[in-house]
Parts: C-alpha cells; structure tokens; sequence
C-alpha cells in the first residue's frame, strides 16, 4: 500500500480496501455468520494480493463476484463430504449408521461414482420435463455458452423473459436434486414438508 | 413445499440468473439475504444446483436433443456467469502480509439499519445504468435523487453509478454539495484518488493524476494506494496531489476560492504553470502549449476567466512569459533576453 506503484493487482487490493465495509457486510448475509465472512475477506485479500489481471471494467462487481464465488466454493466443499459420508454411510452401514471414521477404508469410492450417475439422471430428467422455453433457454445458456443477451435475440423474446426462463430452469433443477437429498439433511431441514426422513439418493431407475 | 419457500427460492433463482449478469445489483442482493437468514440457504441451494449441472455438462449435451436448431456457440464471447473465483493462485513467491480487517462493531449497525431498510426494499435485479455526464464549454448542474447537486465544469467528465448514486468517477472539476446522509458514503474516484463523504460541500480538479481537493464545508476522506493513509480534509483545507510522483500536500484554501470557477474566477497559491494551463483550457477553452521547461514554474495570484485569451495573457504577464503562436494555437514562452 505504500508504494507509489498503480499495478493492476495493487489497484484491486485498494479497491478492496475501499469497498471492505459493503463486501464485509454482504459477505455476513451471505455466510451467516461475521466470522466466516472475514474468513472469505482474508482469502480475498490473499487473493488479489498475488494476482496480476487484465484490466478490469467494473472493479467493484468483479470483487463481489469474486466474494459469491469464494462463499459458493465452500459450499460446494460442504456438500461433497457430506455426501461422501452418506454414501458410505449407506452402503457399508447396512442401514445403520457409522461414525464414518469407524468403518474400513472405502478405497476407490466406486460409490461415489455411483452417486454422481444418478446425479446426472436426475437432472436429465429433470431438464426433460421442463417447459419448452425454459428448456430451450437452459440448454443454451449452459450448454452452448451463450449470454442472455444472445440468447433474447435468438429465441425473439426479451431479456427479462429469458431471466425468467433460466429462473424457472434453475429452480426446477434444485427442486430436482433436493428431492433426492443432494443438499442434506440440514437443507432439507429449510423447507418445511421434506424434512424429517432421512433423505436418500433415489434407486436405480 | 409451502409457497413462502417457493417463494423464496424463486427470488433465490432470480438473484442466481441475475449474478450472471454484469448489471448485477449486489447492494439489492445484500439487502435480501440480510432480510431473511433463508434467503442465503435458498440461494447456495439454487447456484449449487447450477454448479451440480455444469460438472455434468459433458453427459447431458451429448444426450441433449438439438433443441437449440443450428447455432453456431459465441464460446469465446458470452460465458456470462464466469465461474472463475479468482484467477490465478496467490503470489508468485511474493510474501503476503495479513492486513487487520476492520473490527465487528463497525458493520453490525450497519447490518441492523440495513434489515430495517429491507422491509421497504423491492427486489430490484438491475442496478441501474450508470450515468454519464459530459460537458463542453458550458458547466453543467446536476441534481441527485437526494436532493445533493454537483455542478459539473466545462470539458468535464463525471459517471455516477450505485442504487444510491454514490459512486462517482469525475475527470476534469465538479463542485459537490452533498446532503448528509448516514447510510450512504459517497465516493469519487479522481486521477487515482478516492474522496469519500458523508455531507459536506467541496471542489475536485482532476486531470490525469494530478488531483487538487478544496473543502468548504464539512470534511472528506482521501485515499490513494500511493498515499500511507488516509487524509482527512476539513472545511478550509486543500489537498493537491501528484499521482505519477506520489506525492500529496496540504494546505490552507479561502473558502471563497473553492470553487470559485463558477463565478469566473480561479485563484492559485504556489501552482504549478501545468496545472494553471490545463485550467485554462478546461475554463476558458484556451488552447496553450508549455514546453517541459517551464511546466515546473510557480504561479499565484487569481485569474478572470472572461473571454480565454485575456486570462492567458494576464498570466504571461504576470509570469514573465511571452505568449506566442496564434489563437487556437497558443504558446507560452521564455522571452529571450
């Protein structure tokens, strides 16, 4: 901070600076918990710290991009182990529950495998049975990289349409996968009706 | 599933669309996860899902049925929502150093206010495109929602961005009478300084990296990567800053020269003749040239704008220089002796 440089990733540290209060309390809404959210703000400090980029537009949203993405890795992470340890759970333990420490080495998690194929059924299906718009705009969005700005202009309707199509996508594929217990027992524990059972893959289909 | 959950997470899926989207409000998308602790649980849902998705890509495509007809994929182009958190890992080997995040008291309040303000916030999924206001030869007044007005000079430049029109980027001179407002913090971004307020009336010049800020009410904040820490300028002081040297001072100003561009005057202590010429040209529309020898030389005094080129001649006068070239294509030079 002291030196009289303007390099690129000395700019964005001070951006961050600047903008600390505002990411520090949106990082708070979005962990739950201030501890947490200073937890994200010192890996983004780190973060940009050591990074040289490429000029950069709009350096205020760049860094709350940045902070949703962080807050959404770990996420993500939580969610993978959960679901390791309810796999093994579910195979090795016969239906009664293990501390996962206590059972054998799982080695090759041909489980997991497993896990990940029904993943992917479920949202084949799932992608399937949405409405045609909805489903056209998805697989545009996702699976040919294209931007709502093209994909308004390819399918001659409005962006806000498009939003809304990819809204609906998105909601109906976390439906899909909640349904199947893909967030876990403490997700399931929001949404009022579906918890109490023990939420388990699907079987075979 | 009861409809307040729906409800919930189709705002979540709308947020999670919306972040895709350069225009993304994420001042809005604070207030929502702050006005409800399931907001946050919906939305993690709904982008992991996304994710969950997008790691199966390479299955589903090559089930997908060509819904699509024959486009050709912008790759390249639109990846809209890019995953990438940051680029790159930490530090070529360059030592990292912890900074002191600021303590928690300071945003709890604000996390209060903030809950009690999302009651009456309405989902707004776009911010609203900045603003941009150009000027030429004349100053413009600009009128904030608040009721704040700035007034823009001429051959000046000023973007005004944020739900709360409070972040602005000026090239060239504004004078800013700001209302108090205690949940908003103003920036402006200036030839690479930050000047942050909270109600107070002063003057910015900026062109390139050379930046002079003169208080006459109030007090901002001034940041610079290339200054130690903060300054704070109270009513009656001024600060002239010289990004490309990284220095910064400080010093008395009269409140009746802040500003004082708007009644055709600009008044100097101890300036630097580059900084009097590039007025001139923003004010007055003169057109000088000043060879690199003389860039340096120091000018007090108050200059009348009136028509330009008598502004141009009271300073050579003043100065000791000669004012050669023509109308249009003036030039400030040594007289040989």
């Amino acid at each position: 901070m002291e030196s009289g440089e303007y390099g690129d990733a000395n700019g964005l540290v001070r951006l961050l600076d600047v903008h600390r209060p505002e990411l520090m309390r949106f990082l708070t809404a979005r962990c739950g918990s201030a501890d947490d959210a200073e937890d994200v703000l010192q890996e983004m400090w780190i973060k940009v710290s050591g990074q040289a980029t490429g000029p950069i537009t709009n350096g205020r949203a760049y860094l709350f991009r940045m902070a949703n993405n962080l807050v959404l890795d770990r996420a993500r992470g939580r969610r993978r182990s959960m679901q390791r340890e309810r796999v093994w759970l579910e195979v090795e333990g016969g239906g009664v529950a293990h501390m996962p420490e206590d059972r054998a080495d799982p080695g090759e998690p041909a489980d997991e495998i497993l896990a990940r194929e029904q993943e992917a059924e479920v949202l084949r299906d799932a992608i399937a049975s949405l409405p045609e718009g909805a489903q056209r705009a998805l697989r545009l969005y996702r699976f040919e990289d294209i931007g709502q700005k093209e994909i308004a202009e390819i399918m001659g309707i409005s962006r806000s349409g498009v939003e809304k199509h990819l809204a609906l996508a998105m909601k109906r594929l976390r439906q899909a996968l909640a349904d199947c217990g893909a967030f876990g027992a403490v997700a399931s524990e929001e949404h009022g009706e579906q918890g109490g059972g023990k939420p388990r893959m699907e079987q075979g289909r | 599933m009861t409809s307040v959950n729906d409800q919930i997470l189709a705002e979540a899926a709308r947020w999670h669309i919306a972040s895709g989207d350069d225009a993304m409000d994420w001042d809005a998308f604070t207030i929502w996860l702050e006005a409800d602790p399931r907001h946050s649980a919906a939305y993690d849902e709904v982008a992991l899902a996304d994710g969950v998705l997008q790691e199966h890509r390479a299955t589903l495509q090559d089930s997908a049925p060509d819904t699509a007809g024959k486009v050709v994929p912008l790759t390249a182009v639109n990846d809209a929502l890019s995953r990438d958190t940051a680029p790159g890992p930490a530090g070529g080997g360059a030592e990292i150093v912890r900074p002191a995040f600021g303590k928690r008291t300071r945003w709890a309040g604000m996390a209060i206010a903030a809950t009690l303000a999302a009651v009456l916030a309405v989902p707004q999924f776009m911010a609203p495109a900045a603003q941009v206001y150009e000027t030429t030869a004349v100053s413009r007044k600009i009128a904030l929602e608040d009721g704040s007005t700035i007034v823009l000079a001429p051959r000046s430049n000023l973007t005004v961005e944020g739900r709360h029109q409070d972040h602005m980027a000026l090239s060239g001179g504004a004078l800013f009478d700001i209302r108090h407002d205690p949940d908003r913090q103003l920036t402006i971004t200036a030839g690479g300084l930050d000047i942050s307020d909270i109600g107070t009336r002063f003057d910015v010049q900026a062109q390139d990296k050379l930046v002079r800020v003169g208080v006459v009410e109030g007090k901002v904040e001034v940041r610079s990567g290339s200054l130690a820490a903060p300054v704070q300028l109270v009513a009656g002081k001024g600060l002239s800053f010289d990004g490309r040297a990284g220095t910064a001072s400080v010093a008395a100003v009269r409140s009746e020269d802040v500003g004082a561009w708007q009644k055709g005057r600009l008044s100097y202590d101890n300036a630097p003749l580059a900084l009097v010429v590039t007025d001139l040209r923003r004010y007055a529309g003169a057109e000088v040239a000043v060879p690199d020898a003389l860039s340096d030389r120091r000018f007090s005094g108050t200059l009348v704008i009136g028509d330009g080129d008598t502004a141009l001649r009271d300073l050579a006068q003043v100065m000791g220089l000669r004012l050669g070239g023509r109308a249009g294509a003036w030039r400030l030079e040594q007289p040989a002796r």
